[in-house]
């Protein structure tokens, strides 16, 4: 059957009926658009957040008192170091920085006597530029933090407010580029003497120590060990950051999809009742194609490849105009819900597919479509053509 | 050509069956003209459409060029109907957004024949029944008579061994009806195997040999 009369026919009967399918299609990519921007954005994130996950220490060590986290006192780094299978132990100083009720920034401290913060910094700085930014009061902020900044007339210096009242002057040194990372958006970066002013440190203490365990096997024992270090010593494990991620984005993602799961079941709803309409275009066609000649499978077929444009269509339509909505024009709207709103808002999404979950969704969205045409067809088909005629 | 035997056509209604043709048998000869006659509801439809393939008979033998229609599998049945019925439905049933033309081809693509030869092919047909000046006319820009005509092109497109036709001037007006009598009359000049259901008294003027069977009640009387 399948020769070039056919085609011609499929091809005819395909813009012939274009008035009719234009509906379905543009409905249908609509519904692919949302979803796959969704997809984008979540797929963005969680590549982001692996790719920072990846440069997170095994282990990190703080101090709880009560409910609350506490500095610790540098020395407990000293111990951490003599456990045998620990290595890269590094001392941090961060905090949150609110510039106002709504906007914070995280404040990261460089040691740049530790191997570790050092390399990170030759990441982020030129050779030539490691000194100045050292022998200055200066900082390095992500984009988000920069905007803001600029947006309250601070394009060069901020003046930030020690915990005892006093104003500390600190120069921007470099504005880290959106696309480095999801995470750096809202980050200063600082020496760590100068940011243990800001956030409220006294010289022998830090916020945490990081770690790490390279033999996997080792990981829990020596957890236990940092947990039997000190009284109230809280060890927080990579796996539980991912898990913590994961809990805060993985039910938005969820409730897209049980959304987008409505939306196509009421898309179904609506091509099966199109289709199983008494006296319909369609239900009269196939019976007519069936009294000229035409094999169920020959309808079939035709029918098939009509929807299989279709869904091809929309699908390509949706997911293109979908890439071009997340990462050309920054997902207005769409991006809030998933970040918030203070600077996550101005972060640039990182292009990255999830080719997995794409393929799921059109696998879905196809058996979907094809189910609720080719069933109302199918049950027409093998109908005797004089009923289905009427 | 045609050999029917103790043919029965039985519908459900509701708890009952009702019977539609009731133990016809008939044999017609290649280049017969046979015209069913009866009253609505007599049963001349549902034995053409059996003749056609489009419906099964509940018991009974239909053979058609000796092929025991009734007995085939989807698949060669469609082929067999594709191949060698050629139909002209009472409504027309023209597909609407196909111009006469792309009508006229729909049964040459279940014949497998390539597009070129299928287009001059339907064109031909579209000549044979004296429309080929409205190809490109959508069925909803023809009056009565040239889809009619349109219908019977498409029939008769791929050289049908039996034309039937179900009560073709029931929507004609006289001068169109007799205007399809006329081609009528030339197709079984040129030796077309033809089978009319109507009861149309314009029949009645038919000047060419042909065969009358009456159906009352499902029987031939």
């Amino acid at each position: 059957m399948l020769n070039n009369s056919f085609f011609y026919l499929f091809t005819l009967s395909l813009f012939k009926n274009a008035k009719r399918y234009i509906a379905i299609t543009l409905l249908s990519a609509v519904v692919i658009f949302l979803l796959s921007s969704v997809l984008y954005i979540s797929g963005s994130i969680k590549y982001s957040f692996q790719k920072q996950l990846s440069l997170e220490p095994d282990f990190t060590v703080q101090k709880r008192v009560g409910t609350r986290l506490v500095p610790l006192n540098d020395s407990i780094a000293d111990k951490i170091v003599d456990i045998y299978g620990v290595s890269e132990v590094t001392k941090r100083v961060y905090g949150s920085y609110f510039f106002d009720k709504e906007h914070n920034a995280q404040i990261v401290g460089i040691d740049l006597l530790d191997e570790q913060a050092s390399k990170a910094l030759h990441n982020i700085l030129r050779k030539e530029e490691i000194k100045p930014f050292l022998s200055s009061e200066s900082m390095i902020v992500g984009e988000s933090v920069y905007n803001y900044l600029k947006s309250h007339f601070y394009p060069k210096a901020y003046n930030f407010f020690t915990p005892d009242g006093k104003l500390k002057k600190v120069k921007i040194f470099k504005v880290l580029d959106s696309r480095s990372a999801l995470f750096s958006a809202n980050l200063i970066i600082m020496p760590q003497e100068l940011a243990k002013e800001i956030v409220g440190l006294k010289e022998s203490q830090i916020t945490d120590i990081a770690l790490n365990v390279p033999n996997v096997d080792e990981r829990s024992n020596i957890r236990s060990k940092l947990e039997s270090l000190f009284f109230s010593a809280r060890v927080y494990g990579k796996k539980q950051m991912q898990e913590a991620y994961e809990n805060l984005y993985n039910y938005k993602g969820g409730l897209f999809l049980v959304l987008y799961l409505v939306v196509v079941a009421t898309l179904a709803l609506i091509l099966y009742l199109r289709y199983t309409l008494a006296n319909s275009l369609e239900k009269k066609e196939v019976a007519i194609f069936r009294a000229l000649g035409w094999s169920i499978k020959d309808v079939i077929t035709l029918k098939s490849l009509e929807s299989i444009s279709i869904v091809a269509l929309s699908f390509v339509l949706g997911t293109l105009l979908g890439y071009i909505y997340v990462f050309m024009l920054g997902a207005p709207l769409l991006k809030n819900i998933f970040l918030g709103r203070a600077y996550e808002a101005s972060i640039t999404l990182i292009p990255h597919i999830d080719w997995l979950t794409l393929t799921t969704i059109f696998i879905l969205y196809a058996t979907t479509f094809l189910s609720a045409v080719l069933i109302p067809v199918w049950r027409v088909a093998v109908t005797d053509p004089k009923e289905a005629l009427g | 050509m045609v050999v029917v035997e103790n043919l029965n056509k039985t519908y459900a209604v509701g708890s009952k069956q009702e019977r539609i043709l009731d133990s016809i048998t008939l044999h017609i000869q290649k280049g017969e003209l046979v015209l069913l006659r009866g009253v609505s509801g007599s049963g001349k439809t549902t034995l053409l459409s059996i003749l056609a393939g489009l419906e099964k008979p509940s018991s009974g033998k239909v053979l058609i060029d000796s092929e025991p229609i009734s007995k085939l599998p989807d698949i060669h049945l469609s082929h067999f109907r594709a191949k060698k019925i050629g139909m002209v439905f009472q409504h027309f049933n023209l597909i609407e957004n196909l111009t006469l033309l792309d009508n006229v081809l729909v049964p040459l693509v279940a014949n497998r024949i390539g597009v070129k030869e299928a287009k001059e092919m339907a064109f031909a047909a579209l000549k044979r029944a004296r429309i080929e000046h409205k190809k490109d006319a959508h069925p909803n820009r023809l009056s009565g008579g040239e889809k009619q005509r349109g219908a019977i092109a498409r029939a008769i497109v791929a050289k049908p061994s039996l034309l039937l036709c179900d009560e073709p001037t029931a929507n004609l007006d006289s001068k169109n009806s007799q205007s399809f009598i006329e081609q009528l009359m030339q197709m079984h000049k040129e030796g077309q195997t033809i089978v009319v259901a109507t009861h149309d008294p314009i029949f009645k003027t038919l000047e060419c040999e042909h065969r009358i069977i009456d159906i009352k009640n499902g029987k031939i009387v």
